[in-house]
């Protein structure tokens, strides 16, 4: 490697050119990957909110069972008190009726859509966490780094006319 | 396959720093030092920063999404 003797910048100006184009190969990656992150959490916000959404049209649906299990219950018990013991087996206002399976139903509906605004909850958080890093890189990407990639250019400049100038004598 | 935006941030950081490994294998004068001080390492410290957060961020999506599925 030659040094020009020249210029105080003692380097080789490859190096520095494989640098100032690494630095803008950067740049345009990273907008990239920024890009990529914001569109993922829309699509996971956007994911969780059609689950709850499902979960909650699920949720009314069990609830109607139960509310029309729990009518029959009371049917079937007011018919069967009316009625009174029979003689010879089972209450004559037929088969007890048991909501159970509705009730545990509604219930897991109602845990799916906690977990799910839970996960929200702690989403919405770490988002807001990862804002003020995000904006400092969008930042770094759109202002800094462009200065730094013309500083560098600027640096090669002048080593390259500082050898030119050299080079007659050399 | 597609890899999650945090991971190619990190390799494409490897990438410049091995590309500054190798201009300041031959670069060692105040300029040189300068450069470090004054746009390399700042730099260095808010990519660091963003990747950190974005992985984390990442890898709460993925949880969320894979405990509430079905």
């Amino acid at each position: 490697m030659k040094r020009s003797g020249v210029t105080s910048v003692h380097a080789d100006i490859d190096a520095l050119k494989g640098l100032h184009e690494a630095l803008i190969r950067y740049r345009h990656a990273q907008r990239e990957v920024a890009g990529r992150g914001e569109e993922e959490i829309k699509v996971v916000r956007a994911s969780l909110e059609a689950k709850a959404s499902r979960w909650r049209a699920q949720l009314e649906q069990c609830q109607a069972e139960l509310g029309a299990c729990q009518e029959r219950a009371a049917q079937a018990a007011a018919g069967s008190a009316a009625d009174g013991p029979a003689a010879d087996g089972p209450a004559a206002g037929g088969d007890p009726v048991d909501c159970s399976g509705c009730a545990r139903a509604v219930e897991q509906c109602r845990e799916r859509l906690e977990q799910i605004r839970r996960w929200q909850q702690r989403i919405d958080a770490q988002a807001s966490e990862f804002q003020g890093p995000a904006s400092r890189f969008g930042d770094l990407l759109e202002n800094d780094l462009p200065r730094t990639e013309e500083h560098l250019l600027a640096l090669i400049r002048s080593l390259e006319a500082a050898r030119r100038v050299q080079a007659p004598g050399a | 396959m597609v890899t999650r935006p945090d991971r190619d941030g990190d390799q494409q950081l490897r990438l410049l720093d091995d590309a500054w490994d190798k201009a300041s294998q031959h670069w060692h004068d105040g300029m040189a030092r300068q450069f470090e001080g004054g746009h390399w390492t700042p730099l260095l410290r808010e990519s660091r920063g963003y990747l950190e957060g974005l992985r984390k961020l990442m890898d709460m999506l993925d949880a969320a999404e894979r405990d509430t599925e079905g």
